[in-house]
């Protein structure tokens, strides 16, 4: 008989897993938690046929928690929570990817993430993809633990956001994060981050059937309900209103860009799998599915999210309110000269209606107005920088002694020192 | 059941129980007589044998263990769960019952109970080599299967593979047991009956491995070969420690030989040198277990060679000859790729035409 295998040294193989360059995200993980945990709101919805643990977010917590045991060398713990979890989430494929390497670190030494033994060759190329993807996968998420937004601090975008969003949502194409922020009377709070999946070809979205995802900034247009939804959407779907009027006055093309989950054989898909959609793991999707409105929730999708202290962006808003207040007292005083001063050239409305034809709405409504003051309610300010200076702006028009008025929303191009509005209509 | 059969045989080590087991010798002539009719392949017999003498002696542990051999053998894999469970609730300090018990389950390809009863052999006993590499066999599978989860492959293939594990034949791992006929001297220094608890022994400073303390253990150690080693009858001649003085100038030249021959067996084995290291076996080895000789280099071959690198040194050298006969016994550190195992070892050689070769290698001593 012959001792070729035996305990004590074992341990030690185990430890020197995988994560070593992967695995620093501890502390800023553990706060996440807390954030997470802190910011858990009762559903009001019926708890759905899964296991009640199945919460938004918990399954990639458990896997760090499962990474962060491993770079400690406490392989036997991190296996028997990495099982747990894959018990838990049986289709989430890191998961299982670290039970593999987990109980393989046992029989022979782990050389990186994934070490999955030589397929035979017809297979090879399909797993050597797949493993590419889920490491990938992996990176993204432990980045994304890792380099938390700072404290208290906003995507650059949201110059203001009025009351009457309740949520907003931005995303951070470059770390495959989705962040969910409740819209407090003290700011934007972040209340949960989510892996999310992008176009099979990136970003920057120009042309249908592109494969990739759009950039800017978006509305949430509706809910879609998942039981009209193939299988393929997951737990539902919220499409947002790509090409806005940024993207058709530059000519892009395609639409059906939704936010929706995942196929019910698989937690989450590779950071780059979509045609152009953003996928999130169902769990998460449900929470977001059950917290935000349709139509008054902003989808800001960035290359990479710049985080700013709110205080940061006050004088924007400060030096852009001055702007909409000077269009808002041309309106009221009925200044038409004055007031096309604000219009751009090259303005259209729905239906490509150019300046001339939307010159005489304008003169209607001023019209109305009969000299009454205009007010400008719930303004929200986003603003979107690449190479051009973008505002989009949300706002209810009601007229002095009324009680409501339309909610209208422009688009102001910012030509030098100067704003000009190149879309502008009634969306409620 | 088929599938048990065929997988069983493949490293259990068969060796002849001797009275010093520890019980009385008709007993010791019990067990090795069913032990001998499991090994001819006639389970059938050994069952109604071993049932023969349960009812005498109905809480004897090692005729319940080999009972439940033979039940494995003759097809009986329920008969066999149940004969081993009892004998774990019994004796939880006893590493065989469980890992046979796993092989029954890996057999039946529930992988997670095999892994458990796996994971409860080596807490009982972390020196158990069989479990180990029946636990790795299992670890491997279940990675393969969540490897193939992990990456969405269709698993129907690697399913149906199941992997391939020891039973365990004897009670009170036999490698550890004296060989009938060897020197009174070089007779094992450890009780037979405590090795089913046996820790890995602390390095000898020049003796053979004294006797671990008995643990509690379902048979009594009552072997005179309990007391403590004495000391070599023949010569001694520890590498690490030429103080000892040979007994005679030619047994001198003997234990000189022996020593170069055991060290060369390791070196060809660090080479992966499989000519020479197989070369080292007398013609007359009995390789462990049913194994022919051909089988037995074959598995060899293919765990050497399938190594990255291996590295096999020798440590605490002690050598016993005795005429044409000779013991060598020794640490053996093992490291393969990133495995890395001290173990203690016993060789026994016999001397052809001034060639010393190994008829008979052994873990422990």
């Amino acid at each position: 008989m012959f001792v070729e295998l035996s305990a004590p040294s074992r341990r030690a193989a185990a430890g020197t897993l995988f994560l070593a360059a992967l695995l620093q995200a501890a502390p800023a993980h553990a706060q996440s938690g807390k954030v997470r945990r802190a910011a858990t709101q009762p559903s009001t919805e019926p708890a759905d046929t899964k296991a009640p643990n199945l919460r938004d977010g918990q399954a990639e917590t458990r896997l760090l928690a499962v990474y962060k045991l491993i770079a400690e060398g406490r392989s036997r713990e991190a296996l028997a929570q990495a099982e747990t979890l894959a018990r838990d989430y049986p289709n989430f494929q890191l998961a299982q990817l670290a039970v593999g390497d987990l109980l393989m670190s046992r029989t022979r030494p782990i050389r990186r993430m994934g070490d999955v033994p030589e397929p035979d060759t017809a297979r090879s190329l399909q797993v050597a993809t797949t493993l590419e993807e889920l490491r990938n996968e992996s990176r993204q998420r432990v980045d994304a633990q890792r380099s938390r937004p700072p404290a208290h601090s906003i995507p650059a975008q949201f110059l203001e956001l009025s009351p009457r969003s309740r949520h907003a949502i931005a995303v951070d194409a470059s770390r495959s994060r989705l962040y969910l922020f409740e819209n407090t009377p003290k700011g934007l709070q972040l209340v949960a981050d989510y892996y999310a999946s992008v176009g099979k070809l990136g970003i920057e979205k120009s042309l249908e059937g592109d494969q990739r995802t759009p950039l800017g900034v978006y509305f949430i247009t509706s809910r879609l309900d998942p039981a009209t939804l193939k299988d393929f959407y997951g737990a539902g779907a919220l499409p947002i209103n790509y090409p806005n009027p940024l993207d058709q006055s530059r000519g892009k093309t395609g639409s059906g860009i939704w936010l929706h989950g995942t196929p019910p054989d698989q937690f989450a898909r590779a950071p780059l799998a979509t045609d152009g959609c953003l996928v999130l793991a169902n769990p998460d999707l449900e929470r977001i599915l059950r917290t935000v409105e349709p139509r008054s929730t902003p989808v800001v999708i960035a290359r990479q999210l710049q985080w700013v202290a709110p205080h940061a962006v006050q004088a924007d808003r400060k030096s852009f309110d001055a702007v909409l207040n000077a269009w808002r007292n041309a309106k009221t005083q009925g200044d038409m000269n004055r007031l096309l001063g604000f219009y751009a050239p090259d303005f259209q409305s729905y239906r490509k209606k150019p300046l001339n034809e939307w010159t005489q709405v304008l003169q209607a409504e001023t019209r109305a107005l009969k000299g009454r003051e205009l007010h400008l309610k719930d303004k929200s300010y986003l603003r979107w920088t690449d190479s051009a200076d973008t505002m989009v702006v949300t706002f209810g028009e009601v007229a002095e002694g009324a009680r409501t008025g339309p909610v209208k929303r422009q688009y102001w191009a910012r030509r030098g020192q100067q704003w000009q509005i190149f879309f502008e209509g009634v969306i409620g | 059941m088929k599938q048990v059969r065929r997988t069983l045989p493949r490293l259990l080590r068969l060796l002849a129980l001797t009275a010093l087991l520890g019980t009385g010798a008709a007993q010791a002539d019990d067990y090795t007589e069913i032990t001998q009719l499991i090994k001819a392949g006639k389970p059938a017999d050994a069952l109604a044998k071993a049932d023969q003498r349960l009812a005498a002696n109905p809480r004897d542990p090692q005729l319940r263990f080999l009972r439940g051999v033979a039940q494995a053998d003759s097809g009986k894999p329920a008969d066999a769960i149940t004969t081993f469970t009892k004998l774990t609730e019994e004796y939880p300090e006893l590493p065989e019952p469980y890992n046979n018990l796993a092989v029954l389950y890996a057999n039946q390809n529930q992988l997670d109970k095999a892994r458990t009863a796996l994971e409860m052999a080596i807490r009982t006993n972390p020196s158990y080599a069989t479990a180990h590499e029946n636990l790795g066999d299992i670890y491997a599978k279940l990675a393969s299967q969540a490897y193939n989860k992990a990456l969405q492959l269709d698993a129907t293939n690697a399913n149906s593979v199941k992997p391939k594990l020891a039973l365990i034949r004897e009670l009170f791992a036999p490698e550890t047991a004296g060989k009938p006929g060897r020197p009174a001297a070089a007779a094992p220094a450890t009780a037979p009956a405590v090795v089913a608890t046996q820790r890995p022994a602390p390095p000898a400073a020049v003796a053979p491995a004294p006797a671990p303390t008995p643990a509690a253990t379902p048979v009594p150690a009552s072997a005179p070969s309990a007391a403590p080693a004495p000391a070599p009858a023949i010569a001694q001649a520890p590498t690490a420690a030429p103080s000892a003085t040979p007994a005679a100038a030619s047994d001198a030249a003997a234990v000189q030989a022996v020593t170069s021959a055991v060290q060369a067996w390791a070196a060809a084995w660090s080479a992966k040198d499989m000519q020479a290291y197989l070369g080292a076996y007398d013609k007359s080895f009995d390789p462990p277990g049913r194994q022919t000789r051909s089988a037995w280099e074959k598995e060899r071959e293919a765990r050497i060679v399938g190594k990255s690198k291996i590295n096999v040194q020798l440590s605490d050298v002690t050598v016993a000859v005795n005429g044409d006969k000779a013991t060598a016994r020794f640490r053996q550190a093992y490291t393969a790729d990133a495995l890395n195992v001290t173990s203690r070892k016993t060789l026994d050689l016999v001397n052809q035409n001034g060639r010393w070769s190994i008829v008979r290698e052994s873990t422990g001593g």
